[in-house]
């Protein structure tokens, strides 16, 4: 296994190569645009992106152009992980017979969080569990954002979504918890995944980090990161950064790392001194401001056994 | 040296990719095809091919991996058989439409219901508005032979287009038979290396499959349209240097048998031509001026070459092997084809349909021998009697109504 050479300050990334360029129109502080220049950026030129249709298509490929520099190849929704899987064993098998004198070459998935853990879940477990050496980083702004704002399994609890409004009958809006890709992925069921991670937009650095250490991996690497999405969570364009971190802060949101397979063992990356109550979050967004305090509850309640779940030592908030 | 061997429609195709050093190739079980993925894994195993394969969770799976390895720049197959070909259904079009000439096999088997392991074209002709090129073989050896030239066809800088090589579940990809295996010096010679002149390569970065404004689609499905038409010359040249290379000749488009002084043909594609060219000799001994064309390619459509040939006859009796529910005329897809195909021709012959061999069941000589009675019955009338009979159900022949009783009693709706 490489060692990945890691970034220490902000100041270093200056000197790395922009692959992500301008020419997209996505939204004004979109979060997956974000994830998209750091990730590229943390990758190096020597990087071939397959991206599954969601947002992060539609909006950065309008008009048969795309905003990279090193090539991209759309997939379906429902296939990322199969057809990155056929790219890197065609890489593999071209190298060994001499067929073509490339280095192999960092191969990654960008799949919203439809394209990985809703629709295209079997391709993507799929491609884990045969243990091909590409890296899949799940965008998660937490809803079918291409379409216009549509609930996915990712969607918290009481979110409004053009699927899940809020009405009477209804009061929460969303009724479902979210399901938890990191836990279906690289809690021990798929072995080959050696390194998996938690990531943030508004933990930059950590990011590209985490995406360093999953492309020196000799197999299937895994990244779950949070994009914050001022459309989608109805906040305004110029508080992504802030709402990222907030996240964090409130435990909506955990930060932390699976290496060499080590699920009992995780590494947590930030642990706040003690986790601030999830409504300071939920009153940042418009698709929350329907909720009442049972559902508040509720939310905070979901927060913190997952916390305990995963094993995070932090003073918690109370869940009424 | 070539070799003479002794194997089914299905180990000659492994013959033909082994020959053609495909690079990757995907897999996920179904009957028929899966036999030639077990023959690939042996061959892999004891090292005689160089190839990464690829177990797809699923047939969905198997199509997007040989599409992101096709991408890349290898050369990749994969095949499946009824319902599995349907489940990839997605896959199709962005393949063709993002010019990747991979290859795929399809051993023919009936959708469900019912769980049916036998041959019906049905699965195969699902995909037929999806812009692959591919035809029947009706043997292991023009299984063998189609596989290479559908690689050198679809690989054409000028074409890039993927290919099925279809053929009968069992009649085909089960039958052991004679077959000769070419060299590799001929097939080198006839066959270049899969060389893309645009892949996913970080040195020369390029962008596969951006959206679109829906005024740029347009020009790029006309030229998909006439990339067909130029896969029509493509096939003839194909054909011509494949019998200097390897000494076998084929029809490029359409193979007549008996036709010299036929007034009536039977029109099929696939196995069954075996069984109707014996049935045609019988029907000769007879008196029937009878004789077969068989359809080598189904897209693209040869309608020039049928234009041609069919006007020589005063009846065509086309074989459907396979379904197409409430379609014009009664028919299946291959006689609908061929009835438009024939449309606008003048001197055209009464173009009448049968379906048969439905199942999977072998279309038998006393079949053959009702349809041809059928069709000279067509011809005295010189009208259509019934423009879409399913043999054994609703046959007009005389003698058909003690059968056609027995098999309406056994329909669940009657």
């Amino acid at each position: 296994m490489a060692v990945a050479e890691l970034i220490k300050s902000i100041a270093q990334t200056t000197d790395l190569v922009e692959t992500y360029v301008p020419g997209h129109r996505t939204c004004a502080g979109c979060g997956p645009a974000l994830a998209y220049r750091l990730v590229a950026k943390a990758a190096g030129k020597n990087t071939i992106f397959i991206g599954p249709t969601g947002c992060m298509y539609v909006a950065n490929t309008s008009y048969a152009c795309g905003p990279w520099a090193v090539p991209w190849t759309h997939a379906q929704i429902t296939n990322g992980g199969a057809v990155a899987s056929g790219i890197a064993e065609a890489y593999r098998m071209m190298i060994k017979k001499g067929k073509v004198e490339d280095d192999y070459p960092n191969i990654i998935v960008m799949a919203g969080d439809g394209g990985c853990s809703d629709i295209g879940l079997q391709a993507m477990s799929a491609m884990f569990y045969r243990g091909h050496k590409v890296l899949c980083v799940m965008y998660d702004n937490e809803s079918y954002a291409n379409t216009g704002i549509q609930v996915s399994p990712s969607t918290p609890y009481g979110a409004t979504t053009m699927f899940t409004p809020a009405g009477p009958e209804i009061p929460e809006a969303k009724k479902h918890h979210l399901k938890d890709p990191m836990a279906i992925f690289c809690s021990g069921g798929h072995p080959y995944i050696k390194y998996a991670a938690t990531a943030s937009i508004g933990y930059p650095i950590d990011l590209m980090n985490k995406v360093r250490k999953g492309l020196a991996q000799d197999g299937p690497a895994f990244i779950h990161l949070q994009c914050t999405c001022p459309k989608g969570w109805s906040f305004p364009s110029d508080q992504t950064i802030e709402i990222a971190k907030l996240a964090v802060e409130t435990g909506m949101w955990n930060l932390y790392e699976v290496v060499d397979g080590d699920w009992a063992n995780k590494i947590f990356n930030v642990v706040p001194k003690k986790l601030k109550p999830v409504d300071e979050y939920l009153q940042t967004q418009k698709r929350f401001c329907h909720l009442q305090p049972e559902h508040v509850a509720e939310i905070q309640n979901f927060v913190n056994n997952r916390a305990k779940a995963l094993g995070m030592e932090v003073p918690l908030p109370p869940a009424k | 040296m070539a070799i003479k061997k002794r194997g089914t429609g299905l180990t000659a195709v492994a013959d033909a990719w082994q020959l053609a050093d495909i690079d990757v190739s995907a897999s996920f079980p179904i009957r028929p095809y899966t036999a030639i993925m077990a023959e690939l894994a042996k061959r892999i195993a004891n090292g005689t091919m160089k190839c990464e394969m690829v177990h797809g969770e699923g047939e969905h799976a198997q199509f997007s991996i040989a599409h992101g390895a096709s991408m890349a720049g290898a050369r990749a197959t994969t095949g499946s058989s009824g319902v599995g070909v349907t489940y990839a259904f997605e896959t199709y079009s962005p393949i063709a439409g993002g010019r990747c000439p991979i290859q795929a096999i399809v051993g023919d088997r009936t959708l469900d219901p019912p769980g049916d392991f036998g041959s019906e074209h049905t699965d195969c002709l699902t995909l037929r508005d999806n812009g692959w090129i591919y035809g029947w073989a009706q043997d292991a050896q023009e299984s063998l032979d189609n596989s290479l030239m559908y690689f050198r066809i679809g690989e054409d800088p000028e074409v890039m287009l993927p290919q099925i090589v279809a053929m009968d579940g069992y009649f085909v990809t089960h039958i052991a038979q004679d077959y000769e295996m070419p060299a590799q010096e001929q097939v080198d010679k006839y066959l270049p290396k899969f060389n893309p002149q645009f892949r996913l390569d970080t040195k020369n970065p390029v962008i596969m499959g951006p959206q679109i404004e829906p005024e740029m689609g347009p020009p790029l499905e006309w030229d998909r349209h006439v990339v067909m038409t130029k896969v029509k010359e493509k096939i003839v040249q194909a054909t011509e240097e494949f019998a200097q290379v390897f000494g076998r000749t084929y029809a490029p488009f359409v193979e007549e048998y008996m036709t010299d002084d036929a007034d009536m043909v039977f029109v099929l594609q696939g196995a069954h031509a075996v069984t109707c060219r014996s049935a045609i000799k019988y029907l000769r001994e007879a008196g029937y001026k009878v004789g077969m064309c068989r359809i080598r390619w189904f897209r693209p459509f040869p309608d020039d070459a049928l234009q041609e040939i069919l006007t020589k006859f005063k009846v065509a009796g086309v074989i459907d092997t396979g379904t197409s529910y409430g379609a014009p005329c009664a028919g299946g897809v291959l006689s609908t084809e061929v009835k438009a195909a024939m449309s606008e021709i003048l001197n055209k012959p009464i173009i009448q349909s049968f379906t048969s061999g439905l199942g999977g069941e072998t279309i038998t000589h006393d079949e053959f021998f009702a349809m041809a009675e059928m069709m000279q019955e067509t011809l005295k009338a010189g009208k259509l009697i019934q423009s879409g009979t399913w043999v054994n159900f609703n046959d007009y022949h005389e003698g058909a109504s003690q059968i056609n009783a027995a098999k309406n009693e056994a329909a669940p709706s009657k």
